[in-house]
């Protein structure tokens, strides 16, 4: 098959283009998930300067209509017409209106909105014809009872149908007018120059059918059917919404639905919404149908500050087939209809919104949305979140987008129909006509004026409301719960607040707006979303997840939040959790932490001991474990963890039981460390701080309280570091607990360590615990047996050296067994103040970067990333003096440099490709599994595997230079601090996934520096795929960008790092020689990723996979425009 | 010739008897080594059976084994249990072969010795568990006490654990029926020491309180209390 590109559009017919159109055009229920974009063809842009819009200047702005984020465009009518009523007065059914272009700029039109995934939905008025339209003058000449008199609804009685109200009655007193000519009266429900087609005669329904499809061939995608309420006309009714009404619109679909299968029709019925049900009937009538009620209601919660009026009109909504939806809107060409509201509530809403009398026109308000809510833009937003909210698919104006303004003193409705705001140019940058010769003047008080008012200056102003409704729309696209979710009511006490749930197959969508003008708090009951982390859509910022109580929140006046409540997001990392599991097991302590022991208890209680022993290894710990963000074997069954090793820690405070378990099934090696404490019903802000860390409750006598994970308990911290003070040793059968401390713990103060705040945190691999601003307090949980090289690097780099920019050791704990083997439980730091890690930092830069990018088309300057850079060179000099005083000769066999020898090198390099070998076979064995958009990333990594091991094979280092060291081991932006715009390196654990002595053994600084160029691309790469989940048009835009500062980063780094390390008279092939081990370790890094990612995080490893397809394809480059920072 | 007969007979005759003597003895000394070899077995068996059952955990509960070592005893009561077991065995391995040899008075001698040694181990262990709950027993009362309110909750805790502990000895002694008659006196006098003591604090230090106490319980015909009608 040809690509659509290749392909002629002219010679095509119009099914053809609809068949060529991109698959997402073509989704069943499309109508259910757009945003329409409501546009007349005259105000939007006029390309040939006669001052009238036409089809080639709309199709020219169809990339700002396509970036806007909307999915469809509603134009309004450009028939031929005598233009007396905006195009509604048809003269021709069957073509264009010349002054707007020709057919062949209409198919063209639809050509380019198909082709950029925008769907077109036109107008079908078929309710009545201008006076001028061919039918209607046949019509009056015809003689009567003619199947071309009966066009038209004839009477010689203006008494007939008495009972039909008066629609516009600013202009007309009758529904009837007396036409000379045809000597008798036509009926009209809309002005008198618009005569009402007459549907008992079967000949108009054909016409009707055949100038629909005369467009829907053209490509058309949607039809709004006009003032549909009113097609027939019976005595003694309204002649509203009658069944044979109904019956004229299921014949109308009939055809539709025969003849093209994913058309819609959207019905214009100003009604209330049970009677506009109708029009749904059992989805055999319109698709779509206008929710009327809603709009005037939005407005009036707003004035009254109140969200009962918007409550109220959709709680009298009635449901629709699955296959419908409603269409919602703040405003549109018309009026701003109070058909739909009470007398009083159309006083109340004239009085707020126009107090002005020449706003108003017949039953409504002739303002445009800015105006109308004084254009304060933080109404205007607040009305626009509860539109894209709200049940439907949202239509927006013209012009509304930017806030623009109208004229009131333009006849009619013609006020909110000026020409659109381009630019502060002659025309507001619409037409290059002669001003006087536009059709309508453009907007130019100094308020709304296009100088003030325009698309130009607010696509460059990141905060203006042309940004921020590109922003929310693109988050309305990330979830279908607000086009097909169900609505929920929250019913919060403050009634100026409006809550409601939507939720679609799984997705919830929290949204909570403050209607008033003034800040407000609210407390929603979400019980029934206990757990769930609500994510702030906009921002993606994770909020506290939802507890017990009610959900806390605090709304900026006219302020709105939309949530996701999600069960797989992280709660904010500072967030401490409160709640106590619900399932915990109860354990029953007869005898203390004896009572876990059978040995230890009285001859009688032995059974009991048995049974407690078995319950808290088999029930207690699995559950508790599986709960921990740092237990590894998450997702994995546990049958049993067994307290391997158990010495009992007592202190003033409390006792503590130092346990080591031992995971069935599990790793042989590894063991976990889990320190207990308990905490009875009488300290009751102990309890309640140990609650959230709680392994099981338990009982003793009437005593209750909860056994939990004692590095919650500041009584257990505190003990640690006491002992630590003290260099104890506590014996115990079996083992030994040994605490040490450094120089930096300094004066042991019991009374100064007790008042110090306590703040404890869990990660991912360990846990921490703050003691005030004088220690950091970090306990391993998983553990092997032997030193851990975090405690030996960073005493060698606190007692054997001067290097101030590694935290230092304040203490350790560590655990010696009987046979010798040792473990490594806790180290002490001395706390560092700082502001965050360089990740998080690089993130934030990144993201405000792309954000700031996103809104300009134009280069960032040269030095864009000169503040950052500078920052990413003081982190080089950091590493390479890091690696400097780690290289250190003190005599100490476990950290003296050795040369690098040859045979070092075939080893690493061995290793290393045996390890992209094993990263290779495990992602081919887990890519059926993977998400589809890792899958695709996937497929090109293993289609070159044969390439990749040929390169790796031939990227052995010519020769072998420098020394081998001690060095970080897993170094990236997230182990470094950012302190006093200076750098502080920490976590000298090394990778996690390698054994002990693989960390502990010497091996070239170079890894540590090609960790942290990897860490760089995963920065660049994680900024770049949150700027896609915001809006992924613009990914491809910005991806060179974050190339751009990606080299420049590396390039900033390496030159630093070179400055210390490299000697000022290397020569040149030594300089190649290290870049090739850097971009060796570099693959050797994304391998580890890509096997720890799948492992952990399969989203993620398109990072690390985008990594290596990187390699693959130039992996000298890295060394070629990098090798020159090496000569110093 | 008849002369030397004579004078070689009673060696002759001793010969015999020795001669006879000499299997029992043997057979007494084969019964006396088995039996100490048993001895050692059962000694073996009962410590670590007592150790298996957790009984050294009782007597340290019970506060005996720190009381024995304060005391300059390194050895737990479950090593003096399977001390005693030891001897029981020797004891009566021994009353086997003095009975083999014919040792009546020793034989009997060594009976009542091991008819006594099972009574001590009983005595023991009843020492040992009496004590145990002489203190669960003691810290129950005052814990109940400290949250019911009385003052003096630890002082009559420890009457309690006290009271227990001598009941406990007593029991034991009886067990060993050493001076039974002696232990029952010194118990009866205890006793009634301690409730005259009981009835002097009554009747002096708490007299009004016993008097209003008499007057709610038994009031007068008229309704009046005994205090105002002696009045």
């Amino acid at each position: 098959m040809k690509p659509v590109a290749a392909m002629n559009p002219d010679a095509l017919t119009a099914e053809q283009l609809r068949r060529a159109a991109p698959a997402p055009l073509r989704p069943p229920l499309w109508f259910k998930d757009v945003v329409i974009y409501e546009v007349h063809v005259r105000a939007f842009f006029d390309s040939n300067g006669d001052g009238i819009g036409d089809f080639p200047g709309l199709t020219s702005k169809l990339d700002y209509i396509r970036d806007l984020g909307v999915d469809a465009i509603w134009v309004l009518p450009f028939y031929p017409s005598p233009g007396r009523d905006d195009g509604y007065d048809i003269a021709d059914y069957h073509d264009v209106h010349p002054p707007y272009g020709s057919l062949q700029d209409f198919r063209h039109f639809v050509r380019e909105a198909h082709r950029r995934g925008l769907r077109v939905i036109t107008e079908l008025v078929v309710n009545h014809t201008s006076d001028q339209h061919a039918w209607f003058q046949a019509a009056r000449r015809a003689p009567r009872g003619s199947k071309k008199r009966d066009y038209y609804v004839w009477s010689d009685d203006p008494q007939r149908y008495a009972g039909t109200r008066i629609i516009f009655t600013d202009t007309e007193s009758s529904n009837w007018s007396y036409d000379a000519v045809a000597g008798a009266y036509y009926w009209h429900r809309f002005f008198s120059h618009q005569p009402d087609l007459n549907y008992d005669n079967p000949h108009v329904l054909k016409a009707v059918v055949r100038a629909m499809r005369y467009w829907l061939d053209m490509g058309v995608d949607g039809l709004r059917l006009d003032a549909i309420p009113y097609l027939c006309e019976r005595e003694g009714t309204n002649n509203e919404n009658l069944p044979e009404t109904h019956a004229v619109i299921r014949q109308i679909r009939r055809v539709l639905d025969e003849h093209y299968g994913d058309r819609m029709l959207l019905a214009e019925a100003n009604q209330w919404p049970e009677d506009v049900r109708d029009y749904f009937a059992d989805g055999d009538e319109c698709h779509m149908a206008f929710h009327f009620p809603l709009m005037p209601r939005i407005y009036m919660a707003i004035a009254q500050e109140e969200r009962h009026p918007i409550v109220e009109i959709m709680e009298q909504t009635p449901d629709i087939p699955p296959a419908c939806q409603w269409a919602i809107f703040l405003r549109n060409h018309d009026e701003l209809t109070l058909e739909m509201v009470t007398s009083r509530e159309r006083d109340y809403m004239y009085r707020m919104y126009a107090a002005e009398p020449r706003a108003r026109i017949n039953l409504g308000i002739r303002r445009r949305l800015a105006p109308l809510l004084d254009n304060d833009l933080a109404k205007i937003q607040l009305v626009n979140g509860l539109l894209l909210s709200m049940p439907g698919s949202p239509i927006i104006y013209y012009g509304d987008e930017i806030g623009m303004g109208d004229n009131v003193f333009l006849g009619d409705r013609n006020g909110v129909r000026t020409p659109m705001q381009w630019s502060p140019d002659r025309n507001a940058g619409f037409s290059r006509a002669d001003p006087q010769r536009l059709y309508f003047p453009p907007i130019m008080d100094p308020v709304y004026g296009y100088e003030a008012v325009n698309v130009e200056a607010q696509a460059r102003d990141p905060s203006s409301l042309l940004n921020w409704m590109r922003r929310m729309l693109a988050v309305r696209r990330t979830t279908q719960a607000f086009g097909r979710g169900s609505l929920r009511f929250l019913h919060p006490g403050n009634r100026k607040i409006l809550a409601y749930v939507r939720e679609y197959e799984g997705d919830a969508i929290l949204c909570v707006a403050n209607m008033a003008r003034s800040a407000h708090p609210v407390e929603l009951d979400l019980a029934a979303y206990k757990g769930m982390v609500p994510v702030e859509m906009l921002g993606r910022t994770p909020f506290p997840p939802i507890g017990d109580l009610p959900y806390l929140l605090t709304l900026a006046g006219h302020g709105f939040y939309w949530f996701r409540l999600c069960t797989d997001a992280a709660p904010p990392e500072w967030h401490e959790a409160r709640d106590t599991p619900e399932d915990l097991p109860v354990l029953v302590l007869f005898d203390g932490w004896h009572t876990f022991f059978r040995d230890r208890v009285v001859p009688w209680r032995i059974g009991m001991a048995e049974r407690v022993r078995s319950h808290l290894e088999k029930t207690a710990l699995p559950r508790f474990l599986a709960r921990q963000r740092w237990f590894a074997g998450k997702g994995r069954h546990i049958e049993a963890a067994a307290l391997k090793h158990c010495v009992e820690l007592a202190s003033a405070g409390a006792s503590a039981l130092c346990t080591l378990l031992e995971i069935a099934p599990g790793e042989e090696s590894a063991c976990y460390f889990v320190p207990l404490c308990l905490a009875w019903e009488d300290e009751e802000e102990r309890l309640r701080l140990l609650q959230p860390a709680a392994v099981a409750r338990v009982r003793q006598q009437a005593n209750v309280g909860v056994l939990a994970d004692a590095f919650a308990d500041p009584s257990f911290c505190l003990a640690l570091l006491e002992h630590m003070g003290r260099a104890s040793n506590i014996e115990a059968p079996g083992g030994c607990l040994r605490f040490s401390r450094t120089p930096a713990f300094g004066e042991l103060d019991p009374d100064a360590l007790r008042a110090l705040d306590f703040h404890a945190r869990s990660l991912s691999s360990n846990s921490t615990a703050q003691l005030g601003d004088r220690y950091f307090l970090k306990g391993f949980r998983r553990l092997r047996k032997g030193v851990n090289p975090e405690l030996e690097i960073g005493r060698f780099l606190t007692t054997h050296t001067d290097y101030a920019h590694a935290v230092p050791i304040a203490g350790a704990l560590e655990l010696k067994l009987g046979d010798g083997g040792e473990y490594t439980l806790a180290v002490l730091y001395r706390y560092v103040a700082n502001q965050g890690d360089a990740w998080d930092y690089t993130l934030d830069y990144l993201g405000r970067f792309l954000e700031a990018q996103r809104e300009t088309a134009q280069a960032p300057a040269g030095d864009v990333h000169g503040v950052y850079l500078t920052r990413v060179q003081t982190l080089g000099l950091r590493t390479g003096q890091l690696h400097l005083a780690l290289a250190r000769q003190t005599g100490d066999p476990a950290f003296d440099p050795e040369p690098i020898t040859a045979e070092d090198l075939s080893a690493w390099h061995a290793r290393i490709v045996a390890e992209a070998a094993a990263s290779l076979a495990r992602l081919r064995a887990s890519s059926s599994s993977l998400p589809a958009a890792v899958q695709a990333a996937a497929e090109p990594v293993l289609a070159r595997e044969a390439e990749l091991m040929a390169r790796l094979a031939a990227a052995l280092p010519p020769g072998a230079h420098g020394v081998k060291s001690r060095y970080h081991g897993d170094f990236h932006l997230a182990q470094v601090l950012i302190a006093n715009d200076d750098f502080v390196i920490t976590d000298f654990e090394g990778e996690p996934g390698r054994s002990l002595e693989e960390r502990r053994a010497k091996h070239s600084p170079l890894r540590d520096v090609a960790g942290m160029l990897r860490s760089f691309h995963y920065a660049g790469a994680s900024a770049l795929l949150n700027a896609a989940a915001q809006r992924a048009d613009d990914a491809a835009r910005l991806a060179p960008l974050i190339d751009d500062w990606e080299h420049a980063a590396r390039r900033a780094f390496l030159a630093a790092y070179a400055s210390v390390t490299a000697e000022p008279d290397r020569p040149d092939p030594e300089a190649a020689a290290t870049m090739a081990l850097v971009a060796l370790f570099e693959i050797e890094k994304a391998c580890y990723e890509l096997r720890y990612e799948l492992d952990n995080r399969p989203s993620w490893a398109l990072i690390p996979l985008r990594g290596i397809l990187r390699w693959i394809d130039a992996p000298p480059a890295a060394g070629a425009h990098e090798e020159a920072t090496w000569k110093k | 010739m008849e002369e030397v007969n004579v004078f070689f007979e009673p060696i002759r005759a001793l010969l015999v008897q020795v001669a006879a003597f000499l299997p029992r003895l043997a057979v007494a000394v084969a019964i006396v080594a088995g039996g100490w070899l048993l001895a050692k077995a059962v000694r073996f068996t009962v410590v670590r059976a007592l150790r298996a059952i957790n009984f050294d955990v009782l007597t340290r509960r019970a506060g005996i084994d720190d009381f024995l070592h304060e005391g300059g005893v390194e050895s737990r009561m479950s090593d003096w249990l399977g001390w005693l077991a030891k001897w029981m065995v020797i004891v009566a391995a021994l009353a086997i072969a003095f009975n083999g040899l014919g040792l009546a008075y020793v034989t009997a001698l060594t009976g009542k010795l091991l008819a006594f040694l099972p009574r001590v181990a009983l005595a023991l262990v009843l020492l040992a568990v009496g004590t145990y709950f002489a203190r669960v027993g003691g810290a129950a009362t005052s814990a109940f006490l400290r949250h019911t309110g009385p003052a003096d909750a630890e002082l009559l805790g420890r009457l309690v654990r006290y009271a227990i502990f001598v009941f406990v000895v007593l029991i034991a002694i009886d067990v060993l029926e050493v001076g039974g008659g002696i232990v029952r006196l010194t118990f009866l006098i205890l006793l009634a020491g301690l409730v005259l003591a009981l009835a002097l604090a009554f009747g002096l230090g708490g007299q009004r309180w016993a008097a209003a106490l008499l007057a709610r319980w038994w009031p007068d015909a008229d309704g009046r209390s005994r205090d105002a009608a002696d009045d």
